[in-house]
């Protein structure tokens, strides 16, 4: 079973994750994404009919926070600069500091503005058999 | 509310640097007891006391009347550290460098705008991009844009896009020195270069408004400003470059931090003593993304003159007055006595008072011009500054309401629809591309913006000069 939410931030956007494995972790920080870029006043987008396009993304960081970081800022800046909306993984390896991913993403024109994700509060910790993260992301 | 929270006057309060054992100096708020209340409801309290822990900082950490929850500082804050010691901390600027307003006034009433005014909203939401900002979809034919980042809207004087008179109302001339292009990474230029000229998205915003009321007819005088006057107020920033700027320097100085041997409650204070290599390379692509950021709003203004050309004519917008440019993202070296500090502003406006040789001659008489939005819907205000906030803020007040609800609070309590229906039928006319953005900067989300400013104002920091009321705004 794997959970994300939005923690309530008075400035910002406090995300936190709970998953069965840091791959899930991963997994869950892409799917949230994908919410906050959508648009309408629910948060979800039609991708019905949108044309997808794959991107290949590779990261490394010294620790599993700041490679979160590294993912979760790497997807915000395909959808500022590309205009593209995250929808799935069809490759994604995760190793000591590194991840590999291919991403299935729409082409959209997401209106909401990712600025960066912080180092405030980002953790990334073992709580028993199961992993918690979290990001404060800049909007 | 922290038990060690002093009252020092009718509206400071302290808490002692003793109340932590990694503070260094005491966390100062500037508030009366309604605004600390609400100060007091999340973590805007801790988050000033760690940056009281920062390595060089003097005086206090002091938070203006508006802060609230940020990362890393609160936004709302101004820190000074003593070079060639103190640390410089990329996230104690935060993403957008140099975001700030800029105020024009038009030559107009705005009974003499008249039914004009929806077709006038309508040019700029079309002259002007917003949201998340793929780019302005329009190039700036011949612009250099390392000239951009070493000199500010300076390089656009040239090009038609900026005047002399721009350039001289604008803070620090709209460029800070020693701006180097080298220490920006491809990746922010990606990000920053096709959006210059854009608004962005979030709570950055084009308003149309009147001048409601004078408070200061000398100051009103000298900004150039009267009753019934139409003026437009561009809040926005340094874009997609700062924010990677910012990202860069945040994660470099967080993996130096044992090498320079400091220790941090909060990893996005991350910080280099502001002489140090990794200081000024900081130091250096800061500036040149506050240049960028000083040449986006320019390019703005530009655009809201090519709007008001359409509707009104070309002599209108030639005769568009910049009133001035105020920041309230960045840190700048200052001195102060003897003391040469590096100054901190993470959503906190300089206000220099009359007298200072850092403001232009034509409003040196009166002090600094400073704008504070409200909330979308309510008033603006346009302050002074004054010699007080030399002595009790490093010449610095506030920068805004400052919020007081989470976005996700915001929108359950209006959906953008509504919000938009509501500001129509109050006389203001809307543009935005977002619902949810609308409704996630409802007025209800936001501190009362008068009492903000009553409090900087009984603090003596500055003075009111004139309130704007908006009749129009398009955001980001």
């Amino acid at each position: 079973m794997t959970v994300y939410r939005w923690v309530e931030h008075t400035g910002e956007v406090e995300l936190e994750i709970e998953a069965d494995s840091e791959r899930q972790v991963f997994v869950d920080a892409m799917a949230a994404l994908r919410e906050l870029l959508s648009d309408g006043d629910d948060g979800q987008a039609d991708a019905t009919g949108a044309q997808l396009v794959e991107r290949t993304i590779s990261l490394a960081a010294e620790d599993r926070p700041r490679l979160l970081a590294a993912w979760l800022g790497e997807l915000a800046f395909l959808a500022e600069t590309q205009g593209l909306v995250p929808e799935a993984l069809s490759v994604l390896r995760l190793g000591e500091g590194v991840i590999d991913a291919n991403v299935c993403a729409r082409v959209a024109d997401p209106p909401h503005l990712i600025k960066a994700v912080t180092y405030h509060r980002l953790a990334f910790e073992a709580h028993g058999e199961r992993w918690r993260a979290r990001a404060v992301l800049d909007v | 509310m922290p038990a060690q929270l002093t009252r020092i006057d009718e509206v400071v309060w302290e808490l002692p640097a003793a109340a932590r054992a990694d503070m260094r100096v005491p966390a100062r708020v500037f508030a009366d007891s309604e605004l600390l209340d609400a100060i007091a409801r999340d973590d805007s309290l801790e988050q000033l006391q760690n940056v009281a822990t920062l390595p060089g900082i003097v005086e206090a950490a002091i938070a203006m009347p508006d802060i609230h929850q940020g990362y890393g500082f609160p936004v709302g804050t101004v820190a000074a550290t003593a070079l060639p010691d103190g640390v410089v901390s990329p996230g104690g600027v935060g993403y957008d460098i140099n975001c700030g307003v800029r105020l024009l006034a038009l030559p107009l009433s705005s009974a003499e705008l008249g039914e004009r005014k929806q077709q006038l909203v309508h040019e700029l939401a079309r002259a002007i991009p917003a949201g998340i900002g793929r780019g302005a979809g329009r190039a700036l034919a011949g612009v250099d844009f390392d000239a951009v980042l070493v000199d500010g809207p300076r390089s656009l004087v040239g090009h038609e896009i900026a005047t002399e008179d721009d350039v001289e109302r604008t803070e620090s001339g709209g460029r800070l020195a020693g701006a180097d292009p080298g220490c920006v990474s491809k990746r922010a230029r990606e990000r920053g270069e096709p959006q210059l000229g854009t608004m962005g998205s979030g709570n950055h915003f084009v308003e149309l408004q009147r001048v409601e009321r004078v408070c200061d007819a000398d100051g009103a005088g000298a900004f150039g400003i009267a009753e019934g006057q139409v003026t437009v107020l561009i809040h926005s920033g340094s874009r997609g470059l700062g924010h990677q700027v910012c990202s860069d320097y945040v994660a470099m100085m967080d993996a130096a931090l044992g090498r320079h041997g400091i220790e941090l409650p909060d990893r996005q204070l991350s910080c280099a003593p502001a002489s140090s290599p990794d200081g000024r390379a900081y130091l250096a692509a800061m500036a040149a993304a506050a240049n960028f950021a000083w040449a986006n709003r320019q390019v703005i203004a530009h655009r809201v003159r090519l709007a008001v050309r359409k509707v009104i004519g070309a002599e209108a917008a030639r005769t568009t007055r910049q009133v001035y440019d105020v920041v309230h993202n960045v840190a700048k070296l200052e001195r102060y006595g003897r003391r040469e500090l590096c100054v901190h502003r993470k959503g906190a406006t300089r206000a220099f008072p009359a007298g200072s040789e850092e403001i232009p001659a034509a409003y040196r008489d009166v002090g600094q011009p400073v704008f504070i939005p409200g909330s979308m819907g309510t008033s603006s205000f346009v302050l002074a500054g004054r010699e007080a906030a030399m002595q009790r803020s490093f010449g610095t007040v506030c920068h805004g309401a400052g919020r007081c609800l989470s976005r996700t609070a915001a929108r359950k309590r209006v959906s953008g629809s509504e919000l938009r229906r509501e500001l129509e039928a109050a006389g203001i006319t809307v543009r935005s591309p977002s619902n949810r953005g609308l409704a996630e900067e409802a007025p209800f989300a936001y501190k009362a913006v008068e009492k903000v400013v009553g409090v900087v104002e009984r603090a003596g920091l500055a003075n009111v000069v004139a309130e704007l009321r908006p009749i129009g705004v398009v955001k980001g």
